[in-house]
């Protein structure tokens, strides 16, 4: 029944606790995340604003070369982990599902109203163990769909020097779709700006709760283990 | 044509014995620039493809017969060579207002296209205007001008974009139906895979100027000069599918990026809106926001960083306020006001 307050049963002085949140595959993810998506992003920047023109025979040089490369082992990893949590969602702890929207549930939009109205008018708001919805919105629409925006696009325009290839079968499809190959690098370029606004968003509020709960929340992508007080929300039991 | 040394003489033979396909070739809404291309090659030579390899039977610019005769003609293409005529389109229909923008011979065009596609053994879609909508299907397309397939959506058609496409992959298309007697392997957009399976870009002698990252940055500069990559100046080489860079154009003459201009990218669909031509970002994202992905990209940039500034800044003047209120300011832990648990 949606979200449940939590009651500290030990010691009846005891109103603190502590539990573990993030599963060390989540933290994995996030920071394997973190690192190729700097590396995709400043690679892009590149390859869009390719600003080297160094003299001299081409032969000596490699650098668009060497951009694109690493671009595409970094996306190749970005893939992986990002497949990774995508599995993880099923496999971990409920905590590794809180961020879901579950439109289809009255706690979940009263959640995000709460959630909401608390930043809007500068309130603490509630500790959240696991994300809150509006937090879990953020990741859905930033992570999880320009994930996947980011990945087809990409996965596409990888997929065109090997014509036939096995990239061209799994995702060649995405460049009639989009309107042509131009139009691809488009949205990829657009879609490339989207985790520069998230990561604006993303490490404000982190940084702007963490502040407000003191619950240890910077740390817990690190160590995994939030703090709790008694009558802070749990979202174990959205999904079970 | 990719074809392998020892199905040359099949080729000959196709060439010299088997019976000449009749060929219906209609012109729409288009700058007969296919035409010119076309009679322009030089491997097959265009008279031997016109004089022995098909029979040209309907030609609106290249025939010598004109008014109600060949209306008649074609007429009698149709019903004596059903099932076997091949039918070839040099420009598109426009569909807006009953299709009254484009009439051939008092019928529009659009009736005279879906009457001759429905018994023709196979069609090819000439050119862009017929391939993709060209520059008359570009926004904001006044006359509801639509590409071939979209007109006979039941019938597989065979595009040859490009505008113009090659003359050698115009008469290549031709050589390989009368020789196999089946059509070429297509992709996804329809293309034939043996003239459109690369980028420009992946056969363009400029590409290791691409890779060692030495690029032109104006017309007139010292990298211009020396023959450096054209991909800052807008070329459109790596998102375009065709043979420029193997075959060249003109018997082998040249092609674009070898004359010093990057590709326009012609044989891709929407070509005419992925402009401007010579900048690597255009306007075409979102529909109806003219800007390039850079410009929305940083615009949503500035407001997310706006809003946080904006949050930051009023939670630190309430905050002085708050404490000012107080005669005591409070200590460090800011209050608990969630009140709705
Ligand atoms: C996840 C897998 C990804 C793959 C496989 C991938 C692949 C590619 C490819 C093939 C290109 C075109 C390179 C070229 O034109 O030669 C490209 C360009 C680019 N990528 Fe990615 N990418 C991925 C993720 C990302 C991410 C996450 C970002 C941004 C954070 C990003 C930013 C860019 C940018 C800005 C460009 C230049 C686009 C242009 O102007 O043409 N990519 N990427
Ligand atoms: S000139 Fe155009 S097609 Fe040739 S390597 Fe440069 S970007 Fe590619």
């Amino acid at each position: 029944m949606g979200t449940r307050t939590l009651h500290v049963e030990h010691l009846p002085e005891q109103r603190y606790g502590r539990r573990y949140v993030w599963q060390l595959p989540v933290r994995l993810s996030h920071w394997i995340n973190f690192l190729s998506l700097l590396a995709l992003f400043l690679t892009g920047l590149y390859i869009t604003f390719p600003q080297l023109a160094p003299a001299g025979e081409p032969s000596q040089h490699f650098v668009m070369g060497r951009m694109r490369q690493i671009h595409f082992a970094a996306g190749q990893i970005f893939l992986v982990s990002f497949l990774w949590r995508v599995y993880w969602f099923w496999m971990g702890n409920n905590y590794a599902r809180s961020g879901f929207p579950f439109v289809w549930r009255a706690a979940w939009w009263r959640d995000l109203v709460r959630q909401a109205m608390a930043y809007l008018h500068l309130r603490r708001g509630n500790v959240h163990l696991g994300h809150n919805a509006l937090g879990g919105l953020m990741y859905t629409v930033f992570v999880i769909g320009l994930g996947w925006g980011q990945i087809f696009t990409g996965l596409a325009l990888y997929s065109e020097s090997n014509p036939g290839g096995f990239w061209d079968h799994l995702t060649g499809w995405v460049i009639p779709l989009f309107g042509g190959s131009f139009r691809v690098h488009m949205w990829h370029h657009l879609f490339a700006w989207g985790f520069l606004v998230f990561a604006i968003l993303h490490i404000y509020v982190v940084l702007f709760d963490s502040h407000q709960y003191r619950n240890g929340l910077l740390s817990s992508i690190v160590s995994g283990f939030k703090f709790y007080e008694e009558g802070d929300l749990d979202h174990d039991s959205w999904v079970s | 044509m990719g074809l392998e040394a020892t199905l040359v003489p099949r080729i000959v033979e196709a060439m010299d014995k088997k019976p000449r396909i009749p060929v219906i070739w209609l012109h729409g809404l288009e700058c007969t620039c296919c035409s010119e291309s076309f009679i322009r090659s030089s491997h097959p030579v265009a008279q031997d493809v016109v004089l022995n390899m098909i029979s040209l039977d309907y030609d609106d610019t290249l025939q010598a017969a004109a008014g109600f005769q060949v209306e008649e003609i074609r007429k009698r293409i149709m019903k004596e060579y059903a099932g076997e005529y091949l039918l070839a389109v040099e420009g598109n229909a426009p569909t807006r207002d009953g299709g009254v923008y484009c009439t051939v011979g008092g019928d529009t065009f659009l009736n005279i296209l879906v009457e001759t596609a429905e018994k023709a053994k196979a069609v090819v879609a000439w050119g862009s205007c017929a391939s993709n909508g060209c520059v008359q299907a570009a926004r904001p397309n006044p006359t509801g001008a639509k590409p071939v397939k979209d007109l006979i959506p039941h019938r597989a058609v065979i595009n040859v974009p490009g505008c113009p496409p090659i003359a050698e992959v115009m008469t290549g298309v031709l050589t390989y139906i009368l020789t196999f007697g089946t059509l070429p392997e297509l992709d996804r957009q329809g293309r034939p895979k043996m003239f459109y399976g690369q980028r420009i870009h992946d056969k363009c002698y400029r590409r290791p100027f691409f890779d060692a990252g030495q690029f032109v940055e104006a017309w007139d500069d010292e990298g211009a000069r020396k023959g450096w990559c054209l991909y800052k100046m807008g070329c459109r080489g790596p998102s375009t599918y065709n043979s420029c860079s193997t075959f060249k154009w003109n018997n082998g003459v040249s092609f674009p990026i070898g004359s010093g201009h990057g590709c326009i990218g012609c044989s891709e669909e929407n070509f005419w809106d992925n402009g401007p031509f010579y900048q690597r970002l255009s306007n075409v994202v979102v529909p109806g926001i003219e800007s390039t992905p850079d410009q929305i990209g940083k615009t949503l940039t500035v407001l997310a960083g706006a809003g946080v500034a904006a949050h930051f800044g009023s939670y630190m003047v309430r905050r002085g306020i708050n404490a000012a209120k107080k005669e005591k300011p409070v200590p460090s832990a800011p209050e608990k006001e969630g009140g709705d648990q």
